[in-house]
């Protein structure tokens, strides 16, 4: 595991806080792990390479 | 031809980001650029003057889905509160060209069968558009890892850019 020291806003931080005192999730690391890994799920490089190159396909070829 | 009657819906990303290439003129191209509020907020926060540029923003306020399925997948993606209700918008404007530079909207819009584009494809669109020369664009394209928060890994900055010159045989 690697230990990363980062700030967040105030606001965000203490939604993680509440979460954690419910019982959502064993503690904020849990939840920043889970909050990540999701993050990433979502912005693979190759799926961000493909938004770019459908843009460009539209901005040279478009019809809109 | 383009039809000149497209409507977009702007997430407050490639309003951001072509301020700050001076490149918001571009979406004078657009009949109607339809802000949810909290879009809105947000580019005020960023570029203060950037909706104040004389381009057809119309600011829409109330924009909340009551559709529960619709809202789930924003939350499963992580979408923030503007990009829900930029799609929010695009529910009733579904016609529209939604604009966003964030890879989880673009996902939401793709599965709601939305057109969906940002910066890059605007910036290349002003081409065909006759706003702007290819010439002109290739030296935008330059300025963006200096100028725009936009992040764009380099080698497929220079992909695009190559693909520009190919077209036009610069």
């Amino acid at each position: 595991m690697k230990t990363v020291q980062t700030e967040v806003p105030e606001a965000l931080y203490n939604k993680v806080v509440a979460l954690v005192n419910e019982g959502w999730f064993r503690d904020e690391q849990d939840l920043f792990s889970e909050a990540i890994r999701r993050f990433l799920d979502t912005h693979q490089s190759e799926l961000m390479q493909k938004f770019i190159r459908d843009d460009t396909e539209w901005g040279l070829h478009g019809n809109d | 031809m383009i039809d000149a009657d497209t409507d977009i819906v702007c997430d407050a990303g490639p309003i951001i980001h072509l301020d700050e290439i001076s490149c918001l003129d571009l979406l004078d191209d657009f009949r109607k650029i339809l802000l949810p509020f909290s879009v809105a907020d947000e580019i005020e926060k960023h570029r203060p003057f950037a909706l104040k540029a004389d381009l057809p923003f119309s600011v829409l306020r109330g924009h909340n889905s009551a559709d529960e399925r619709f809202l789930g997948m924003c939350r499963i993606f992580f979408l923030d509160i503007g990009e829900t209700e930029a799609l929010t918008v695009m529910e009733s404007h579904p016609e529209a060209v939604f604009l966003t530079d964030d890879a989880s909207a673009r996902m939401v819009a793709g599965y709601m069968g939305f057109k969906v584009h940002g910066t890059i494809g605007v910036i290349l669109r002003s081409i065909r558009r006759g706003q702007k020369s290819p010439e002109e664009v290739l030296s935008i394209l330059s300025i963006i890892p200096s100028r725009s928060t936009l992040f764009i890994k380099s080698s497929l900055l220079e992909e695009i850019t190559l693909s520009v010159r190919k077209e036009f045989n610069i």
